[in-house]
């Protein structure tokens, strides 16, 4: 860890300290991701700015049109939240798989979409419920859609000392499902990860937005199989060719946690028995 | 710490933390995890396990929820409130979850307990009477390589009737 921790008290007091601290920075949230690459070696910064009790980046609030959850909220906090548990279904259903619970009081929704990891399970899920990223750089602020905030594996657009700021998820009824495939059934880094939102009137599919994780340079929204879905009838043909397009999407790789033509055969698993969930 | 900023620079911070009800002011490195920093002051029921965040045999009770030592900077915890396994209780006056985990033969080696006595005991604090899908939920993070998970199941379930009973009286 670095001898150097900074910890701003707001967001004003961070614009201002950033200036006089060592160039070669970095934002410490939960922890769970920095201090482990810190422990292997791989974050060598010289300084860490605790931003984790920012209250600018702490609470979820709900607005008229969407679901504002702040960067810093913990992993756990999410399944508490009453707004989130109305407004974030796919969100809610990846929390169990989100590593473990001790972890999921430490990590942080901000932390796990700057970190960039394809296998991101909140992220990946706040893909496929539409999230956008709100983005601040001293007094400028931007939003983009979240999907387009990677552009590979550990690589985001997010500029020098730009902060996450927290996420919104535009409010409307919809229902969804999170599947992982891991080494075991909880705690553990997937091989493949399929989130499904959807909106449905009766047994038709009025929206869907499929996200995958582990199976691409970046948690992959998946837009030809997504706009496939919208306007189809829940059955078991939709859902079998729903499977062959995703697989068609996706362009995993086999590395110490699995094989990339297993993984590509398990999206479209994992997708059709998401569907199947929804038809129950 | 100016302001209750904090700054960590050349060497040594000292955090002033309420470490299982007592106020305490430790110097810490700033360099160094929660983990290493409780060791070295004395509290040497926190395990040092993995030490990357995998095996929960560091868990500790920060700000009313469970944490891994090993991956928080001993400086993040300034101003923090602490439970450790020393703050449970003593070998002559146990806690229930202590108990029922000797009673239940949960324990072989011993070096997972502690972690998984402070999950269980988070647990059992919001939620006294568990289902065992529960009980598996808040343990999952926390690996014993002994005895297999069945035995500290039984001991959570125990110790839940256990206070259960001691409320009533």
């Amino acid at each position: 860890m670095p001898e150097f921790i900074a910890k701003p008290a707001s967001l004003k007091e961070l614009w201002k300290q950033l200036p006089s601290l060592p160039a070669s920075r970095r934002y410490l949230a939960g922890g769970t991701d920095l201090v482990t690459a810190d422990n292997a070696g791989a974050e060598t910064s010289e300084c860490w700015v605790d931003i984790g009790d920012l209250p600018e980046l702490n609470g979820v609030r709900e607005t008229s049109s969407a679901v504002f959850i702040g960067s810093a909220v913990k992993v756990s906090e999410l399944e508490r939240s009453a707004p989130v548990r109305k407004w974030c279904p796919v969100l809610l259903a990846a929390v169990p798989h989100f590593a473990s619970p001790s972890l999921r009081n430490m990590a942080t929704l901000g932390g796990n979409a700057a970190n960039a990891s394809p296998c991101a399970d909140g992220v990946c899920a706040l893909v496929a419920e539409d999230a956008c990223v709100s983005l601040a750089l001293g007094g400028k602020r931007r939003r983009l859609p979240l999907k387009d905030l990677f552009s590979g594996p550990k690589r985001t657009a997010l500029k020098k000392d730009e902060l996450i700021l927290g996420f919104e998820v535009p409010k409307r009824p919809h229902t969804g499902a999170y599947l992982k495939l891991g080494p075991r059934a909880r705690f553990g880094i997937s091989k493949a990860a399929v989130a499904l939102a959807a909106e449905l009137s009766g047994r038709r599919l009025t929206r869907a937005a499929v996200a995958l994780g582990s199976v691409a340079p970046v948690p992959l929204y998946a837009a030809r199989t997504s706009e496939w879905l919208a306007g189809r009838t829940l059955s078991a043909e939709t859902a079998a060719a729903a499977a062959s397009l995703v697989m068609s999407e996706v362009s995993p790789i086999t590395d110490a946690r699995s094989e990339a033509a297993y993984r590509r055969e398990m999206c479209g698993v994992l997708l059709s028995r998401a569907l199947e969930s929804l038809a129950a | 710490m100016k302001n209750e900023i904090l700054e960590t620079k050349d060497g040594l911070f000292t955090v002033t933390v309420m470490v299982n009800g007592e106020k305490k002011e430790l110097p810490v490195r700033n360099s160094e995890s929660l983990l290493d920093a409780l060791r070295r002051h004395g509290w040497k029921g926190t395990k040092k396990g993995c030490d990357t965040g995998d095996c929960g045999s560091c868990t500790v009770i920060l700000n009313g929820r469970p944490v891994l030592g090993c991956l928080t900077p001993a400086v993040t915890a300034h101003n923090g409130e602490i439970t450790t396994i020393e703050g449970l209780g003593s070998v002559h006056e146990p806690h229930p979850l202590q108990e029922a985990f000797v009673e239940a033969g949960a324990v072989q080696c011993g070096f997972c307990i502690p972690g998984m006595i402070l999950s269980s005991k988070h647990l059992l604090d919001n939620n006294p009477m568990p289902t065992e899908a529960e009980i598996r939920k808040a343990l999952d993070g926390n690996l014993c390589r002994c005895t297999g998970y069945v035995k500290q199941v039984e001991a959570v379930k125990k110790a839940a009737a256990k206070m259960a009973r001691g409320r009533k009286k």
